[in-house]
């Protein structure tokens, strides 16, 4: 959503472009899911999520990039490290408390567990 | 007010950090800081320690059950944080209302020399924004991943040689799509009459391509804004109707959570070819309160009840929790764009936004489509899988 908005892509404005793929791809996931339910045990799980992980990549690249001017504008490269500078936290925090089971806490020492206030 | 000058920014200002053209023109370019985002700030911790203090949950170990309790004297905090948010939307009001866009201070520091300093602060935002939604994702990630799914652990009870004992009020994961990806297919007259889409799964679905539309229609107001091709009463009007649309769909998804979570609909009577039933999450007992669901396996459609011995009881309060927090919060966004919303609308209206002063409308955009992209992970995390 920059000063430099105006270039096309495959001959179509950009925002109008990147809003029918994202309509597309939402189509997608919804009757993706659908049809798994609707024909239950013929399509596995694993598939599903490969198709969600797949289309959400898709999204979330698309809206970054072109809605939120990831790309295309001369301050991009900037912003871009700016908004990915707290992926490292969300790595560390998705790796070692997300992945984590969630009976660790009870194994942690009393004093830094919920309500130990003394 | 002051909308579209250029020129008038070495004349018609005060020197006062609350009100009016408090952006300074006349020492070397440097603009007077604005309280309101300190303000702002302070008044949402303070609303949010208060709201943690006046609403309390503590287990009972006489009754053998959570209770929650509302503290009313512990209500000033809240109120107090409430009201220096307040005043400091009031000072963000007033300064912006009169902002004609003739000055926009540039930040000066590396790394981001010469880029709007506006700019660079809702970047800075939308960090922090990342951060809260990444514990929620962690969150659920890690009880996703820790429990036993509700349904494999049933199957696995049922199946010849297994040694899973189901106990009562067993705590497992039965995830948020049970219930709106399958339409809550064990509930009766819960199979819609729609061939093969699931019930409750079109709010969600409608949701996800309002925000989506939504997102275009902020890019079509920015786009529209800075027309100069354009009459000032044409240009008015249409950003300010892209703006009206952007909130209509804005109050649309609220609206369509707030009916999936506590009232659902049915349009037509069973039996009909149009017939459209679709549960709320609290009707289908998807509550954080719910330490005793009673899970059905196999609904007998004929006889209106679970089939026997297809039934177990389970304590599904930490996917519910998971699930109205995270979806909560990010609904709590959407309130919040809403109601920046309505302010621009009707500053679009009167005219406060032209090709000179269009960049309110494009750091909105980049908080709108964050809380859509985030939206992207909440739909197929929560609504799908």
């Amino acid at each position: 959503m920059g000063e430099h908005g105006h270039h096309t892509i495959l001959g179509f404005d950009r925002y109008a472009f990147n809003f029918w793929v994202l309509m597309i791809f939402t189509a997608i996931e919804v009757v993706a899911v659908a049809l798994t339910f609707s024909m239950k045990g013929t399509v596995s799980m694993n598939t599903v999520v490969f198709i969600l992980v797949a289309v959400g990549i898709v999204k979330g690249v698309g809206i970054a990039a072109i809605f939120m001017h990831l790309q295309g504008d001369p301050d991009s490269r900037v912003l871009t490290a700016t908004a990915l500078f707290p992926v490292f936290f969300i790595v560390v925090m998705v790796l070692f408390i997300g992945l984590t089971h969630p009976d660790a806490a009870d194994t942690l020492p009393a004093w830094c567990r919920p309500g130990y206030y003394n | 007010m002051s909308y579209g000058g250029h020129d008038d920014h070495h004349h018609d200002h005060q020197h006062s950090h609350w009100g009016p053209h408090d952006w300074d023109h006349g020492h070397g370019g440097a603009p007077h800081n604005s309280w309101a985002p300190i303000m702002i700030a302070f008044g949402s911790s303070l609303f949010l320690l208060g709201f943690t203090k006046v609403f309390t949950q503590t287990w009972d170990d006489e009754a053998d059950l959570w209770t929650y309790a509302i503290h009313s004297s512990q209500i000033g905090l809240l109120i107090a944080g409430l009201a220096i948010f307040s005043a400091g939307i009031t000072v963000f009001w007033r300064q912006d209302w009169s902002h004609s866009g003739s000055f926009e201070p540039k930040a000066v520091g590396t790394p981001f020399r010469t880029i709007d300093i506006r700019k660079v602060a809702i970047w800075m935002f939308l960090m922090s924004e990342m951060m809260v939604f990444s514990s929620l994702f962690s969150t659920y990630i890690r009880y996703r991943t820790g429990f036993d799914n509700c349904v494999s652990l049933f199957e696995s009870s049922i199946e010849p040689g297994s040694t899973v004992v189901l106990e009562a009020g067993q705590q497992c994961w039965l995830p948020a799509s049970y219930f709106i990806a399958e339409g809550g297919y064990h509930q009766a007259n819960a199979h819609a009459a729609l061939g093969f889409m699931p019930d409750t799964l079109i709010p969600g679905a409608i949701n996800t391509f309002a925000l989506i539309v939504s997102s275009y229609t902020i890019v079509l107001a920015l786009k529209t804004a800075k027309d100069t091709t354009l009459s000032d009463a044409e240009r008015n009007s249409k950003v300010g109707k892209y703006l009206s649309i952007t909130l209509f769909l804005a109050t649309l998804f609220l609206t369509f959570k707030l009916i999936e979570w506590f009232v659902g609909f049915e349009i037509g009577d069973k039996g009909d070819w149009y017939h459209f039933y679709a549960p709320s999450l609290s009707a289908d007992h998807f509550t954080i309160h719910e330490s005793e669901y009673t899970y059905c396996h196999l609904y007998d459609e004929a006889a209106h009840a679970c089939t026997p011995g297809n039934e177990a009881i389970f304590d599904i309060r930490m996917s519910a929790s998971t699930f109205y927090v995270t979806t909560g919060t990010h609904g709590v966004h959407v309130f919040g764009g809403m109601v920046a919303l309505a302010y621009m609308v009707l500053k679009a209206f009167r005219g406060g936004y032209t090709p000179q002063n269009a960049v309110s409308i494009e750091y909105f955009g980049l908080y709108w489509h964050f809380v859509d992209l985030v939206w992207v992970l909440v739909f197929p995390a929560f609504y799908l899988y």
